[in-house]
């Protein structure tokens, strides 16, 4: 058997939000969604790739004169760097000490990830918690996380999935003996919003709910509330309505929109698309959370 | 009235009353980093201490006698009628002295490896081991001066003469300073209107008469004769050390309570007043030794007025297996609730285990409890030099370092770690040998007079505690440093040896300039980014175990049974970071000579991007030094971490770092922006504490310097 590489952009230890007790949340990079609100652009892509963080940089020069590509360049001590001229080869983060050019994207062998969060699992222990694979969407790399997730289990780590759920659910199925806990978002119930948001449609979304509450395995279902998209009454109530009809959903509940991705996008060259939107105050998400528990 | 009302309101007095006095401090007697020990400003024209040697100090059993005595007789008296207790500290005796070593008894011989290798060696260094508030209890200034008399009818001699006589003035002294509280307090009862407040005055009269010869009875005696011994030994020598506090007043609390004497409101007054009296280190809780907890109803009482008073306090919960689990959610929820640094944690688990390493039996370690800022010791029973002598360790490798660089042929990790052994154990032993000469001198220089009195010993045997009138000498030698030293081990190998970037000599140059060379920061950044410790199997947590394992074994080793001399190795820095940070040069992990060293056991800030909490607890617990002294975890807790929410991970993480082996935990929850702001203006948040190290402080009282790292250490985490 040919043991499977996965392409992972982050691991957070402590998190608190993505599961019960204390998880270390991994994030696989690769996404078929582009919600304009995202915070972790850096996990749309699946390839590698360069993450300039301007604080950190000293200004030493050393990224530049590696550079064979004209991609980044200094002007008055300052390092300018174009995303379109780059290659994403890594060798200016070879020679960048500082930690300023970065390069997001590390390969990992289901080992080489238990090896990373082992150091932890005393706290999951002590808390029920455990492992959360998120994204991007984890399940492009399905074979890699299947496979790794099946190695967790053998080592008796509680395994939670946070999914878009926009694929297919031959795929999801495969999961359902391994995983402990979903965690699915379920963005929009308007088709054409979805799709003017996400750039997806949201059929297989909804279908594949469906099928996993028949499934009744444990999951919760979580909406992203964003200021202009569906921060709606008929939006909310339509998300609402579905979810009451569902048997088995353990928890649904609102996720405020925030702006700290903002920063990453910069740092990637790329472009944040809801710059215009400020975040919601206390007592509107307050508002909505109250609409949703009618 | 609402009595419940009325103790609120008066509990409210002397909060403000302390707000008050910690500004006129701050006035009269500038910043100071150091606990905030609930002592009052010196009064203008204030007490002068009595030379009786010609370098303006005084020494020795009689200097220390009359002048202890002459300031007792000459005390100002403090009453105030929201308080249930009489007294307050004002006097720095000890330091008052321009110089704390008698110069008959030089250590020249010592001098130079102190200097060369950084050491504070606590010569003449005083207190830093636990009275045992039980003997004194049950004994009281009465009962302890019939001891003195019949142990002086056993132990005749010139000398114990002497000694017998010091501790009999000292207490007659400490008696006629309680009287003329109770003289006094005739005169206010005259003079107050408000009934309540009288009957307040007149309880504390009887109060204070009922104990100036006789043991206490009840809680409000008990609580008030602890007050006037902390006090009288605070003046002496500033000793600190409390006591298992639940079980000391247990006893009182249920008589008083089966008895109708008080209830429950009143207990949790006296208790407010009695905690902010002074923030004396008291542990709460801990194992019976039947499987159970010593926990009791006035452990929640206690927990209940510290959460009233909410000021400095250092309140220590013990956690063990069988503790009482609604104690520790307790003292979680004011955890968070105020966010004012209090209670900490102790691990009963690695503390234990520890101790008994040293060969003593399981009943007698968990005896030895958390009473001191980092320290644990065995009321009544140890002499420790706890927290007074420390090795900096980032000196030591500077050392080895250097040596290498001039005399070694081939230069490799292997070499350097050689020399850094080699000059660490010199320094261990010029350490353990400036311990030697303090016991053998310390009573000619500074007696513990008080101490002694609540000590199992020193009156039995007519000997100062620190000269074999203790029943042990566990001696504590510190390391500090240990994070600057293995993360510099770390990138060099990881940066000369492994990936070859740079030489030992490049190095050398950069270290030579402080970075300020060409390329300098450049080669700063890539050190300051190799594999530090704190990481988790990083190399610099390799390094860092092997430093902890080295230390250790090495104090150990100074232990001499024929002496009863057992060296108990630590792992702290107290306030010491920047000090002994000056003192040492740019190191190869990327840190500017003069800037501080780590603190404690903990990592360098910024030891990793997130999860710091958790690698923080992983990390300390693995360089535990492991003979029962501590390697504390001082957690800087992120606010967005500390909600009530969230009180059970935050149990969890204490719990499973002392699971893991770790001995004791001071947590800080602050929020950055009141930090800043505070830092810029201190008098906009004079109620503002911070657990330094093992103590608590006003920001407001600490120097700007200071502050400042406070600031970076919260903003790094
Ligand atoms: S990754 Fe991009 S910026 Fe870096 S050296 Fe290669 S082309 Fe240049
Ligand atoms: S190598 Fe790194 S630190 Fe130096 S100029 Fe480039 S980005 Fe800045």
């Amino acid at each position: 058997m040919v043991l499977e590489k996965g392409m992972i952009t982050n691991l957070q230890r402590l998190s608190l939000h993505d599961g019960h007790g204390i998880r270390t949340v991994i994030f696989l990079k690769g996404c078929n969604m582009r919600c304009l609100w995202c915070h972790n652009p850096e996990t749309f892509s699946q390839k590698a790739q360069i993450e300039r963080i301007e604080q950190k940089c000293i200004s030493c020069g050393a990224c530049v004169e590696v550079c064979g590509s004209e991609a980044l360049s200094m002007h008055n001590g300052k390092v300018h760097y174009n995303v379109n001229l780059c290659k994403h080869n890594g060798d200016c983060t070879k020679v960048c000490y500082s930690g300023a050019m970065h390069q997001v994207g590390e390969i990992y062998s289901s080992e080489a990830l238990y090896k990373a969060i082992e150091k932890d699992i005393p706290f999951f222990n002590s808390t029920g918690g455990g492992v959360t694979f998120s994204g991007g969407e984890p399940l492009l790399q399905h074979q890699f996380l299947l496979e790794t997730i099946q190695y967790f289990k053998s080592k008796d780590l509680n395994v939670v999935v946070e999914s878009n759920f926009n694929v297919s659910w031959n795929i999801i199925s495969k999961f359902l003996p391994y995983v402990d806990h979903w965690l699915v978002d379920l963005k929009f119930i308007n088709a054409e919003k979805h799709k003017k948001w996400t750039f997806t449609d949201n059929q297989k979304v909804l279908s594949n709910i469906k099928q996993l509450d028949n499934e009744k395995v444990s999951y919760e279902l979580r909406t992203p509330l964003i200021p202009t998209a569906n921060n709606i009454k008929e939006e909310l109530l339509a998300i609402n309505d579905f979810v009451h009809q569902l048997s088995n959903c353990k928890q649904f509940k609102l996720n405020p929109y925030h702006k700290l991705g903002e920063q990453k996008y910069k740092n990637l060259g790329l472009e944040y698309n809801l710059a215009h939107i400020n975040e919601m105050s206390h007592s509107e998400f307050q508002y909505w959370s109250n609409l949703i528990k009618k | 009235m609402d009595m419940k009302e009325y103790y609120l309101q008066k509990i409210e007095n002397l909060k403000r009353a302390k707000a008050f006095q910690t500004k006129e401090k701050i006035r009269k007697e500038g910043l100071l980093d150091e606990d905030d020990y609930g002592r009052i400003a010196v009064p203008d024209e204030g007490w002068e201490i009595i030379p009786n040697h010609e370098d303006g100090s005084f020494y020795g059993i009689k200097g220390w006698t009359d002048n202890f005595c002459d300031l007792m007789d000459n005390h100002p008296t403090y009453i105030d009628e929201n308080d249930a207790f009489a007294g307050r500290w004002i006097y720095f005796m000890s330091k008052m002295r321009p110089n704390k070593w008698n110069p008959s008894y030089p250590f020249t011989h010592l001098i130079a490896n102190q200097e060369k290798y950084d050491i504070i060696h606590g010569i003449g260094d005083d207190a830093h081991f636990a009275p045992d508030f039980e003997l004194g209890l049950q004994l009281g200034w009465g009962g302890l001066l019939k001891k003195i008399e019949t142990s002086a009818a056993i132990n005749q001699g010139e000398e114990q003469e002497v000694f017998y006589q010091a501790h009999k003035r000292a207490i007659v002294s400490i008696q006629g300073w309680i009287k003329r509280h109770i003289d006094e307090l005739a005169l206010m009862i005259q003079k107050v209107e408000d009934p309540l407040s009288r009957e307040n005055l007149l309880k504390m009269r009887e109060t204070n008469r009922a104990i100036l010869h006789h043991p206490p009875k009840t809680l409000r005696q008990a609580c008030q004769w602890i007050i006037w011994f902390h006090l009288a030994s605070r003046t002496y020598n500033r000793d600190g050390a409390g006591g298992q506090i639940d079980t000391l007043l247990q006893p009182y609390f249920e008589n008083d309570i089966k008895n109708g004497i008080i209830d429950k409101e009143e207990a949790i007054y006296y208790l407010s007043c009695f905690l902010i009296n002074d923030p004396i280190y008291w542990q709460l809780g801990g194992p019976d030794g039947n499987g159970g907890d010593v926990s009791s109803e006035i452990s929640f009482l206690i927990l209940e007025a510290a959460d009233k008073i909410n000021t400095s306090l250092n309140i220590t919960v013990r956690v063990h297996d069988h503790m009482n689990q609604e104690l520790f959610d307790r003292s979680l929820e004011y955890l968070i609730k105020h966010k004012n640094a209090w209670p900490r944690f102790s691990g009963d688990k690695g503390l234990i285990s520890g101790f008994m390493k040293n060969g003593y039996s399981e009943e007698l370690a968990r005896k030895r409890i958390a009473v001191g800022c980092n320290w644990m010791s065995l009321p009544g029973l140890e002499y420790t030099m706890n927290d007074l002598v420390k090795v900096n360790m980032a000196k030591v490798f500077e050392v080895a370092f250097e040596e290498v660089m001039t005399s070694s042929e081939i230069k490799s990790t292997a070499e350097l770690w050689g020399k850094f052994t080699a000059h660490l154990a010199k320094a261990v032993t010029t350490a353990a040998d400036g311990i030697k000469h303090h016991l053998k001198y310390q009573k000619y220089n500074e007696p513990e007079l008080i101490l002694n009195l609540l000590s199992y010993g020193p009156l039995e045997k007519g000997r100062d505690v620190s000269d074999g009138g203790a029943m042990y000498y566990n001696l504590s030698i510190d390391g500090a440093g240990i994070a600057i030293v293995a993360d510099s081990f770390a990138a060099i190998e990881q940066r000369i040896e492994e990936e070859k970037r740079l030489s030992w000599e490049d190095l050398q140059s950069h270290l030579n300039s402080n970075f300020e060379d060409e390329n300098g920061e450049r080669i700063r950044t890539l050190l300051q980014n190799s594999e530090r410790y704190g990481q988790g199997d990083a190399k610099g947590d390799k390094w860092a175990s092997l430093i902890a394992e080295h230390f250790s074994a090495l104090v150990k080793n100074e232990s001499d049974a024929e002496q009863n001399q057992c060296f108990i190795p630590g792992l702290f820095s107290w306030a010491n970071t920047v000090g002994l940070g000056k003192k040492v040069k740019a190191t190869p992990n990327g840190r500017k000579g003069g800037e501080p060293i780590n603190h404690g056991a903990n990592p360098t800030p910024g030891f990793v991007v997130d999860g710091g909490s958790l690698a923080l607890a992983s990390a300390i617990a693995k360089v535990q030094p492991g003979y029962g002294n501590t390697a504390p975890m001082q957690w800087e807790l992120d606010p967005s971490l500390a909600k009530q929410e969230h009180a059970e991970i935050i149990g969890a993480i204490i719990k499973t770092h002392f699971e893991l082996g770790g001995t004791l935990i001071n947590v800080n929850i602050m929020d950055k922006e009141q930090v800043l702001t505070a830092h810029e203006n201190p008098d906009l948040y004079p109620d503002l504490v911070v657990r330094i190290t093992g103590f608590t402080a006003y920001f407001a009282m600490l120097s700007k310097e200071f502050r400042q790292l406070v600031v970076d250490r919260i903003l790094e985490n």
